[in-house]
């Protein structure tokens, strides 16, 4: 059963046209990645998802819904967490009032929030220590995790998470991915672009590949890695010039 | 001695009153990043409301400021709508220049509406004041300074303990990712203006009794705020309310041992020599542009 | 006959044909004999000549705000020191009227210098309280500095000068002035100063690539601006004999600003209908005056609704409904002489040991690579290695925290942007940073007009002839007087690098040239840089799209995390395993 479908979707950023009529959907419960090299399209499939752009045509359809054009404040509400690019951790708040701020889109009491919040350090223990620094004092890796337990306190059916190994060291990398196992087995659909494709294709059910705003490739992991066109799609063709 | 204490008191008294200007324009700033010119004409007009009330109406002090102060929630909120909203994709230049164009209209319609005299404003004591040591501590000054400390605690508490003040602050700092957790960023920032408005309004009618109450009063104010956030680190709380109270005592101290018609000049001396040399202040971040 | 080309979305072309500047001679020539001869009531020529002083100064604020696009709240401070130096100089000093004029003038523009000193760190914002600070001081000066100022009784019997003393003379001469004043900054948009301005005002950083000093620009404009309001100050002086503080005050320059907003900031044009139109609107509604505050609570609104509604001002609204289309023929060009720099160093360009930390961010973790002379190298990696940190830092608009850059063999690494431009640098940006406002040609001339291009004469035919051949170049040569707006994203691109080009570098460096483009248009650009590298230009490049890189570069430069991970031949570096680990993900 599809929780969220995007049909012939045209995104502009700004004046490029980043996504050029792209269609793909995917099942409640499920692990997706969304690949390709830089400037593929796929932060503007995010963000078309979660109201930051407004798509110029096409359709995205989550849970029976259209949601194309609805604000990022209402979409969050109907249960599509965006963790974007960069962490965007508040610089000026503590990990723990990050987190908090991660339920805006409930009318949870500060109690109940709070408790939540405690929740969360249990899933992320390795930030437990750093509960009450302030955000621009974490590390890249710690931001990172605070960024995923902020997603998850919104309770979301689909959680879409951008790039959450880039800038990260191999072995928090690891770490984050581990997570993302575990919020799968937790039940909540994930949308997940990366540009590192092998660590995204072991824990995905399936994968697109994105090239300069198509779709290019699409299939179960095994398949994908070992199609010779998805290296392609990140290290250019086989016509490499030879040097004079 | 006992002189330099004396002006010590009417330092951070005035000071008193150029810090909490100054907070309202620090976080319409760090909300909106938009430099409110105008902020001075909301303690001006809260100045006037209160005389009309309390002075023509003849209703009583507490009354009075009451509705003074809603009032001053009003204007903000018509403000944000009227002045903010309409550019708030623009770039600095057209925002800047609008609210001047505000601050002019304020200043203005209060004159054609009230007249050009000056207006006296009775303290909120009889009591003229106390005789502590060498030191005569004025009533209304001590107000001041009771009121600044009490809406700094206010401030400090709403900001660092409830969950409002930290949607406020995840606004001010990251925007699009505020709206991305479900904060209504809109509300927030015209709470913000609301709330500013209400700062600006209350350190007039403090400021009032002390001065006339006047059109003018609240430009020379708010240039004086400004300077304060300057010398404070600009977008920085802290140091909007140390650099007010900083200049304060400068002024004071400046307009004592150095000359008193030239101790308005003094506020924007002071500005300009931080802003050639310390344009992030005392306590700010570096202010140069990024690729 | 070619017709002048005239660009589209600006004011009507009138600013190069002779048509346009004899008709100006001869309206200004009949406004000055209407004013020596038509006789009004004291009244109208009062207005007339506030309306005269006010729009000399608003023309200074045409140039430092429309063209510059530096805010300036204290023109009414600069005013105040011409009106002054007249009034003192021929009241105490018995000083000759012209003389003063001059002096006060000077001062003028030596404290405009001054306050455009302090836009070396500060723009917007700062800039805006600065210029308020120096107006409220010079405010609070004139009313305290009584010996000198007479405080605020103010000046009264200033004398005019001998040969202009009736009333009608001298409104005479102050339109002669207008008319001399209006004409110079009318011109100075399209001389190499004023290009200099709108490129700021546009777009600082592109104008620092391209070669301009965007300080002094900054400098020359508030200099400019307080000179013209010295000079109408001075006249204000001579023509009501009489002045006071309160004539100077900050509400002064904000009604200025109005003017200049109202008319439309972007030409004189604009001021002069915008200081016409608030000077004798008032007039006619003079009853809002019988109100106090009713006049100036209408002029706050009218600023707010002006700049929320008609941001171009009525001239610039004007201007936009009468937009000529452009004319077909452009002259034949010879082809663009492209010949980079060769002092014998043995690479174009090298980088030793760079790094770059932001905080405790290193973006860039020493980095060393050399390009050879002619060859197309390529700077890749995965996002986030610190590719265009790097490029940044070798282009300076970064300063390296350490390392070196040598360009042909010159250490340019302490050299700001525009001198290393001027050192044979020459870039494109990722996002487009075209000078909106202007044609392509514009901003190609700008980019051929760089100090030390010994490639085209200086002079305004010459440096035109270059750019369109920079344009034949990249294939747009029969659209180059258009603005660039109404080019594509990938036109636009290639206007940028014709812009580049003109300038004559040794080195170019591309900035994700491929970005947003099409397949088609990639294609295009791959020849284009063929075709560059051809006529022995060294390219260096960075982009993400892998086809391209390896189609053009011969060699390419490996980065991950702020260090280099792989250099050499292109066919090798992309087979290397830890350069297919760093993009295909490591696990």
């Amino acid at each position: 059963m599809a929780l969220i479908e995007v049909a012939d979707l045209h995104v502009r950023y700004g004046e490029i046209e980043a996504l050029r009529g792209v269609s793909f959907a995917i099942d409640e419960g499920s692990v997706v990645t969304l690949l390709g090299s830089n400037g593929a399209g796929k932060s503007t499939s995010l963000r078309a998802i979660s109201g930051l752009l407004a798509p110029q045509s096409g359709s995205i359809v989550y849970d029976g819904k259209s949601i194309a054009g609805l604000g990022p404040e209402a979409i969050v509400r109907l249960g599509i967490a965006h963790v974007p690019e960069g962490r965007r951790i508040f610089p000026g708040l503590t990990a723990r009032e990050n987190i908090m701020l991660g339920a805006s889109n409930s009318r949870a009491s500060r109690a109940a929030i709070s408790r939540e919040a405690e929740a969360m350090f249990a899933l992320f223990p390795d930030i437990r220590p750093f509960a009450d620094a302030l955000g621009w004092k974490l590390s890249g890796g710690q931001q990172q995790m605070v960024a995923l337990a902020r997603g998850l306190m919104a309770k979301p059916r689909l959680l879409l998470l951008d790039e959450p190994s880039l800038g990260l060291a191999p072995v928090i990398v690891q770490a984050v991915f581990r997570i993302i196992e575990e919020i799968r087995k937790r039940g909540t659909t994930v949308l997940l672009v990366e540009q590192n494709a092998r660590m995204a294709l072991k824990v995905a059910d399936w994968g697109f590949v994105l090239e300069t705003g198509r779709l290019a490739l699409g299939g179960a992991p095994d398949a994908l890695w070992s199609d010779a066109r998805i290296r392609d799609a990140y290290l250019g063709g086989p016509q490499a010039k030879a040097s004079s | 001695m006992g002189n330099v204490l004396q002006l010590l008191f009417t330092g951070l008294g005035i000071g008193a009153v150029y810090a909490l200007v100054a907070l309202g324009f620090v976080l319409i700033f760090r909300a909106t990043s938009v430099v409110n010119f105008a902020q001075g004409e909301f303690s001006m007009v809260a100045a006037y409301l209160m005389v009309v009330f309390a002075v023509d109406l003849g209703w009583p002090y507490w009354l009075s400021f009451l509705l003074a102060i809603g009032g001053m929630a009003l204007l903000g909120a018509i403000f944000n709508l009227g002045v903010y909203y309409p550019l708030r994709n623009r770039s600095f230049l057209p925002v800047i220049i609008s609210t001047i164009g505000a601050s002019i209209f304020l200043s203005n319609t209060v004159l054609a509406l009230y007249g050009p005299q000056p207006q006296v404003l009775p303290g909120w004591f009889d009591a003229p004041g106390v005789q502590l040591g060498p030191v005569y501590l004025d009533s209304q000054y001590l107000l001041i300074i009771a009121v600044t400390i009490v809406l700094v605690a206010f401030q400090y508490w709403f900001f660092e303990h409830t969950l409002l003040g930290k949607k406020l602050q995840a606004t001010s700092q990251d925007k699009e990712m505020a709206a991305l957790l479900g904060i209504p960023v809109a509300t927030m920032i015209m709470i913000t203006f609301v709330y500013s408005a209400v700062l600006g309004g209350i350190a007039g009618i403090l400021v009032a009794p002390v001065l006339f109450v006047s059109i003018q009063m609240g430009s020379t104010i708010a240039l004086k705020a400004f300077a304060a956030t300057i010398i404070g680190g600009f977008g920085d709380v802290a140091g909007a309310i140390i650099g007010g109270l900083a200049l304060g005592i400068i002024e004071t101290f400046g307009a004592a041992y150095i000359s008193v018609p030239f101790k308005d000049a003094f506020a924007f001396l002071v500005l300009i020599l931080f802003l050639a040399f310390r344009p992030q202040g005392l306590f700010g971040e570096r202010v140069a542009e990024k690729a | 006959m070619s017709v002048a080309p005239v660009a589209t979305h600006r004011a009507p072309g009138f600013s190069r044909s002779l048509i346009g500047q004899c008709l100006y001679a001869l309206a200004a020539v009949a406004a000055v004999a209407g004013a020596a001869t038509v006789k009004t009531d004291g009244y109208v020529a009062n207005i007339l000549m506030q309306a005269v002083t006010y729009a000399i100064a608003v023309f200074g604020l045409s140039v430092v705000l429309g063209l510059c696009g530096q805010i300036n709240l204290a023109q009414a401070g600069f005013f105040a020191l011409g009106a002054y130096a007249v009034g003192l100089g021929t009241t105490d000093y018995n000083i000759p009227f012209f003389v003063c004029l001059a002096g006060g003038m000077a001062i003028a523009f030596v404290a405009g210098g001054l306050l455009g000193l302090s836009t070396l760190r500060l723009g917007g914002h700062y800039l805006a309280m600065v210029t308020i600070s120096f107006q409220q001081i010079l405010t609070v000066t004139l009313i305290n500095a009584i010996g000198i100022t007479h405080g605020p009784d103010g000046v009264s019997g200033i004398k005019r000068p001998d040969l202009f003393v009736s009333s009608q003379a001298y409104l005479a001469l102050a339109v002669a002035i207008l008319a001399i004043t209006g004409y110079l900054v009318w011109r100075l948009a399209n001389m190499r100063l004023g290009r200099a301005m709108r490129a700021v005002r546009d777009n600082e950083i592109a104008a620092s690539a391209a070669g301009i000093d965007v300080y002094r620009t900054k400098v020359a404009a508030f200099a400019i601006c307080a000179l013209l309001g010295g000079l109408g100050g001075g006249l204000f002086a001579g023509g009501f004999a009489y002045i006071s503080p309160d004539q100077f005050a900050f509400s002064d320059s904000i009604v200025l600003l109005t003017m200049a907003l109202l008319g439309g900031i972007g030409s004189p044009v604009g001021a002069a209908i915008g200081t016409g139109l608030l000077i004798l609107i008032p007039e006619w509604l003079r009853f809002l005056k019988s109100v106090p505050g009713l006049y100036l609570a209408i002029y706050g609104l009218a600023v707010i609704l002006i700049v929320v509604f008609m941001s171009d001002g009525i001239w610039g609204f004007i201007a936009r409904l009468f937009h000529r289309p452009v004319a077909a023929l452009p002259p034949p060009v010879a082809p663009l002489a492209l010949k980079p720099a060769d002092s014998g160093a043995p690479a174009a360009l090298e980088v030793r040991g760079l790094a770059k930390y932001f905080g405790g961010l290193k973006a860039v973790d020493g980095v060393d690579f050399t390009v050879r002379r002619g060859a197309v190298h390529a700077l890749i990696g995965p996002n986030g290695s610190g590719k265009t940190t790097t490029l940044n830092v070798v282009s300076g608009l970064y300063r390296p925290t350490a390392g070196r850059i040598l360009v042909d063999g010159v250490d340019v690494t302490a050299l700001s942007a525009h001198r290393r431009t001027i050192a044979g640098l020459g870039r494109t940006f990722q996002n487009i940073r075209l000078f909106r406002s202007m044609t392509a040609l514009e901003n190609v001339v700008i980019g051929a007009e760089r100090d030390g291009n010994v490639q085209v004469a200086h002079r305004r035919a010459a440096l035109e002839a270059r750019a369109r051949a920079a344009l034949d170049f990249v294939g747009l040569g029969a659209r180059a007087d258009e603005v660039v707006t109404r080019f594509s994203y990938g036109h636009q691109r290639l206007i940028e690098i014709a812009r580049a080009l003109a300038a004559n570098p040794t080195v170019l460096l591309l900035d994700e040239p491929a970005a947003g483009l099409n397949s088609s248009e990639k294609k295009s650009l791959h020849d284009l840089l063929d075709k560059i590298a051809a006529q022995g230009l060294t390219i260096l490049i960075i982009d993400h799209d892998m086809t391209l890189v390896a189609g053009v570069a011969e060699r390419l430069t490996v980065l991950n995390f702020g260090r280099r991970i792989a250099d050499g031949d292109t066919a090798g570096v992309l087979q290397h395993p830890d350069v297919v680990a760093a993009y295909l993900g490591v696990g």
